[in-house]
């Protein structure tokens, strides 16, 4: 069934700009131009987090790190493999974007931790650059609970985001 | 984040250099290869998903959604002006179609349209960036297209988990919101509320339009 979720909503995006005399070729024209230019902006953090990654798998770090998150976070369904996700998520956007592909590499596409990264990673939000930037032009500067609340929901929703990958 | 690349990376690379240094340096030009890869991807992924929302945009579709959530917003966010509802529901409409770049100075606008309590973050604005920060996900379509592009039998069928996890994170953030904003209120009884409603800022003029994203 999922497979035409995304196949359908563009046929019916595709229509509906016909109906509304919306220039098609245009659309797509300006996405491949924007494309281009936001990647080259992003490198530069994707890159660098990379080499912190790689550097961190090759020095035994991460499996040491997986082996003492195993127990906690095997009590929430989480397998161990996410611990650096679930670290990394509020902070950095192309950053989760990178761990993601290279757990993707590891696990295969389908298995089941992979799954669960692909969930979390796209349910997920980089809770200290929204708090930042969202405040940065206003005088406010003491958060209260904002932070907590968010990182705990956070972390609910990634253990949720689990268990529905184990039955769906 | 400086302090925590920092710190990461050099311990990883002492601990290369003490286990086996002749790997120290090839793993760093390793993983700049794996970012260019996963570059060259996302030029892919982006031009696709950027055009559909050029698309979406073009044909007015955003601001039918926003129009959409305007009278919940109401309800959530109690005794703003129409002009912090107007931003306050782009931005969660955009956030919850991905788009991080029109979301980004939409919320920052919110924010400097609301009622303010002076320094400290008032009710409506937590809530605001408590929503954002877990926000329901119509199409996570970038992530969906990473997985195609790694060989996936069925990239999307993680749309459904998705979208009920970030329901679940959302509503459960709104309630613990409102659970401590009831705490609060009896806890100390306010009148700086109408004196600094009185003041606003002018943010349209200075924000910046970026990624949500660093």
């Amino acid at each position: 069934m999922s497979v035409y979720i995304l196949p359908v909503l563009l046929i019916l995006l595709i229509v509906y700009c016909a109906v509304k005399r919306v220039k098609v070729y245009d659309c797509f024209l300006a996405g491949a131009r924007d494309s281009l230019s936001l990647v080259k902006n992003i490198f530069p953090y994707i890159a660098a987090i990379f080499i912190c990654i790689e550097a961190f798998k090759a020095s035994g770090l991460a499996q040491a790190l997986a082996d003492v998150l195993q127990k906690p976070l095997s009590y929430l369904g989480i397998p161990s493999e996410l611990a650096q996700l679930i670290a990394l998520v509020p902070l950095s956007g192309n950053g989760t974007i990178a761990l993601l592909e290279s757990i993707i590499k590891d696990c295969g596409p389908d298995s089941y931790p992979a799954r669960c990264a692909a969930v979390i990673s796209g349910a997920t939000e980089t809770i200290f650059y929204i708090a930042a930037v969202y405040f940065s032009s206003s005088s406010v500067k003491k958060l209260r609970y904002a932070i907590p609340v968010s990182l705990f929901c956070t972390l609910m929703g990634a253990v949720v985001a689990c268990a529905l990958c184990r039955v769906m | 984040m400086n302090a925590a690349f920092t710190l990461l990376t050099l311990i990883s690379l002492v601990m290369l250099t003490v286990l086996s240094p002749q790997k120290a340096f090839p793993t760093l030009i390793e993983g700049v290869g794996g970012a260019v890869a996963l570059a060259f991807k996302l030029v892919a992924v982006y031009a696709v998903w950027l055009s559909v929302l050029k698309m979406a945009e073009a044909t007015g579709l955003d601001k039918k959604l926003s129009r959409g959530l305007r009278p919940l917003i109401r309800k959530l966010f109690k005794g703003e002006s129409d002009d912090a509802y107007d931003h306050i529901s782009v931005n969660l409409a955009s956030n919850m179609l991905g788009m991080g770049g029109v979301a980004t100075p939409a919320g920052i606008k919110a924010i400097g349209s609301m009622r303010s309590d002076g320094v400290r973050a008032s009710d409506n604005m937590i809530l605001l960036v408590v929503i954002n920060a877990t926000s329901i996900q119509l199409i996570p379509a970038a992530v969906i297209a990473i997985r195609a592009a790694n060989g996936s039998a069925d990239a999307a069928d993680i749309f459904l988990p998705t979208f009920i996890s970030t329901a679940v994170s959302t509503l459960s953030g709104i309630l613990i919101c409102k659970t401590l904003s009831l705490k609060d209120k009896h806890n100390k009884n306010d009148i700086s509320y109408d004196l600094n409603s009185i003041v606003k800022p002018d943010f349209c003029k200075k924000f910046k339009y970026g990624r949500n994203d660093k």
